[in-house]
């Protein structure tokens, strides 16, 4: 494993840093030291927050911040190297209908594509999930096509639908709750991706590959039911890395 | 119960926050002022967990549907009970009928009411912190009823009063560490941060406080990295934001400062136009 910086981050935090990049081998070291200190340090750490190249861990009252930085240090020196490890591909039904992507024309007009070609590489891509945040369950997704690269616009929505599918810049990603956004909605999806029923209450985690599948409005429609009457499974393989 | 007869400028439930699940992207949220929540608690020996009724520069209107005890704390609001005024930071018995008011507060900007054994309401991932999207409510309306966890019949009535520090509303120093990016930024500029007063501005909420102050400096951007209640961003164009309780979890802007939690307390009671001075404090120091 890469050997991170560690400093203090406020009274009650640790920040642990890698070289800071949005890079699939740098979010490996990230996710395994994750659970490594989540395993090793039960009784001193509250929880932790990932992102792209880094880690907050948020420590109990009474320990000290030195020592605990001089255990983690040690901690994560010792760490076994890094192994394969297994991760998960979730199929994501979309439904890029007009009634739903509301700014798909926008996206195809700004990079000079057909409505259709927007769709094909949309889905046909694998998205790592880097982290979660903005909203609750909201996956930071990378490995969007270029050619689909499209400014956020300029006023804001006040209101957009959970479930709704939008790119924004460099990024793609699903809006999991109600939310304003300035992002540009190209589709919906009838799932529920953040539900406070649901252990874990996310249903995407870091680590993930997220791959896009275009579904009618019917389909769409008969997804929401099965959703809501919580019979709906999520297509989903296990790979090798 | 309570009933809100009006529901003032931004009303809330508030315990001490939803801890465990910022990984999924959830704030943490609670009390804003954490040190008047918990006076408010203890006047009432109180479990510290219990949830209390936060509001904010224009207080709501109460009517107690049953009798129970009572403790205001945080901003210096004028309660008066039925029109005549009950003081703070004591604890003090109503009955049925009563009607609660606030008023604006004369120093400070954030007010707590806390009842004999804490407000009921749906403990959701572990807390009762109301966050729009996570509980069923964002704020309260009127109409709305509030209920207790305990009834009168466990009332006992008590004489407890506390002296509160009042520095805590008065002071405008306020204790800063160096953010995990201050060091990046060049040595002449941490000087000129370090010096500068910064002003609340006027789109300050639970999520952020905006501050005026350092439109002439900026940070360039970093990669999405953990942010937490406290901490300060600059942004490229000279925008400055101290994230508060229900800050997002993750965040793209330079983290030039990290407030103690003492800080956030005081500077949540900070008002619009209101103005602090940073002293930076040297992790050595902890």
């Amino acid at each position: 494993m890469k050997q991170p910086t560690i400093k203090p981050f406020g009274e009650q935090a640790v920040l642990i840093e890698w070289k800071p990049a949005i890079d699939d081998k740098i979010l490996d070291n990230v996710l395994k030291a994750n659970q490594l200190i989540q395993q090793s340090f039960k009784e001193e750490v509250i929880e932790t927050v990932s992102a792209y190249s880094s880690i907050a861990v948020f420590f109990k009252k009474g320990i000290k911040q030195n020592d605990f930085i001089e255990q983690l240090t040690k901690k994560l020196k010792k760490a076994p190297k890094i192994e394969t490890s297994l991760s998960r591909i979730l199929h994501i039904p979309v439904c890029y209908d007009s009634k739903f992507a509301l700014d798909i024309e926008t996206v195809a007009k700004k990079n000079e594509l057909s409505v259709k070609e927007v769709i094909a590489m949309h889905t046909e891509q694998q998205y790592k999930v880097y982290f979660l945040g903005f909203l609750p369950g909201f996956p930071y997704l990378g490995g969007l096509n270029k050619q689909l690269h499209t400014p956020r616009k300029d006023t804001p929505r006040e209101k957009i639908e959970a479930g709704s599918v939008a790119i924004g810049g460099s990024q793609t990603g699903v809006y999991t709750t109600y939310s304003p956004g300035g992002w540009n909605i190209i589709g919906k999806s009838p799932l529920s991706f953040f539900s406070i029923k649901n252990n874990p209450p996310a249903l995407i985690q870091p680590g993930d590959i997220v791959q896009f599948k275009q579904v009618s409005k019917d389909l769409f429609l008969q997804i929401e039911v099965e959703v809501a009457a919580g019979v709906y499974k999520i297509e989903e393989e296990v790979i090798d890395d | 119960m309570i009933e809100i007869l009006k529901a003032g400028l931004y009303t809330t439930l508030q315990d001490k926050g939803r801890t465990g699940y910022r990984s999924f992207g959830v704030p943490i949220s609670g009390a804003m002022d954490t040190v008047s929540a918990a006076m408010a608690n203890k006047l009432l020996d109180n479990n510290a967990k219990a949830a209390v009724l936060e509001f904010t520069m224009m207080g709501p209107t109460l009517q107690f549907k049953v009798p129970t005890v009572i403790s205001i704390s945080g901003a210096g609001f004028q309660p008066k009970v039925n029109g005549e005024p009950i003081g703070l930071n004591k604890a003090v018995s109503v009955i049925e009928k009563d009607v609660l008011t606030f008023g604006h507060p004369k120093l400070g900007s954030y007010g707590y009411l806390a009842v004999l054994g804490g407000f009921e309401a749906q403990e959701v991932l572990g807390s009762r912190s109301f966050y729009q999207n996570i509980t069923k409510k964002g704020k309260l309306e009127k109409g709305y009823i509030l209920k207790f966890q305990k009834d009168a019949s466990e009332k006992i009535l008590r004489n407890a009063s506390f002296s509160i520090d009042s520095t805590h509303f008065s002071d405008d120093t306020i204790e800063f560490f160096p953010g995990p990016e201050f060091n990046l930024l060049p040595k002449k500029l941490q000087e000129k941060i370090v010096a500068s007063t910064l002003k609340v501005g006027p789109q300050s909420n639970r999520m952020a406080y905006v501050m005026e102050g350092l439109e002439s400096f900026s940070a360039k951007e970093i990669i999405t990295a953990p942010v937490q209640p406290g901490t300060v961003q600059l942004t490229p164009s000279g925008k400055c934001v101290v994230l508060m309780r229900d800050a997002q979890t993750t965040g793209g802007y330079a983290r030039i400062l990290q407030l103690t939690e003492q800080a956030i307390c005081k500077l949540a009671q900070k008002r619009t136009g209101e103005e602090v001075r940073i002293k930076l404090k040297s992790y050595n120091d902890n």
